[in-house]
């Protein structure tokens, strides 16, 4: 079951508003997504609450199989 | 007396090792390539480290982790009692040399480094594959 890029970047967008968000496809399978992801939120986080909090936001596509993968990569806006 | 709960027994492994890795496979034949991504990074550092093979009790493991630290997918890199994250992490943190201070010891030197940077570039390099009908 595959999922839009965009349907994950609108999920991570609306979790942590202000966001820059950029999907892309690893496998071309479209269900190993990599998300780099640069968040006013993720001031002062560690890097894996800072990737707790994207896994989060998409959790319910993991949960019914429509991502099976999702490398994340995030940033603080400068 | 109770028998000491799985949970438990993680939560030891936690604090006794000071690195300890939950990961699918050995570190001599990981079962998973970002297991295998994260022992390839920790074995540049020559720091001793602890690892858990995770697939004899995979679901179980997954559970008690997501309990503990709130992350249930492996590997699972743990320095000092507190959870560092998988394989993207561990590489990002590997290139940027907050490995190195969070485990103590210099970066390493690596020659590999270079090779890899290169094996990035090289899709780029290579002509774009022309469809002809």
């Amino acid at each position: 079951m595959a999922i839009s890029l965009d349907e994950v970047r609108l999920m991570i967008e609306a979790s942590l508003p202000g966001s820059k968000v950029h999907v892309v496809d690893e496998t071309g399978t479209r269900d190993h997504l990599r998300a780099t992801v640069s968040a006013p939120q993720f001031e002062g986080l560690s890097r894996i609450e800072q990737h707790k909090l994207v896994k989060k936001a998409v959790q319910s596509r993991f949960d019914d199989g429509s991502i099976h993968a999702l490398s994340i990569k995030t940033s603080v806006p400068g | 007396m109770t028998e000491p709960t799985l949970k438990d027994r993680v939560e030891e492994l936690i604090r006794d090792n000071r690195v300890l890795l939950f990961m699918k496979g050995t570190p001599e034949a990981p079962q998973c390539g970002f297991s295998m991504r994260v022992v390839n990074v920790l074995e540049t550092y020559g720091v001793e480290y602890a690892a858990l093979d995770v697939l004899p009790a995979l679901q179980p493991l997954r559970e008690v982790t997501a309990e503990i630290s709130d992350w249930q997918t492996f590997p699972q890199l743990y320095v000092n009692g507190e959870l560092v994250g998988g394989a993207d992490i561990v590489e990002e943190m590997d290139e940027s040399g907050e490995l190195a201070e969070l485990l103590g010891v210099e970066q390493p030197e690596r020659p590999a480094m270079s090779a890899k940077q290169e094996l990035q570039a090289d899709p780029q390099q290579s002509p774009p594959i022309q469809i002809e009908r």
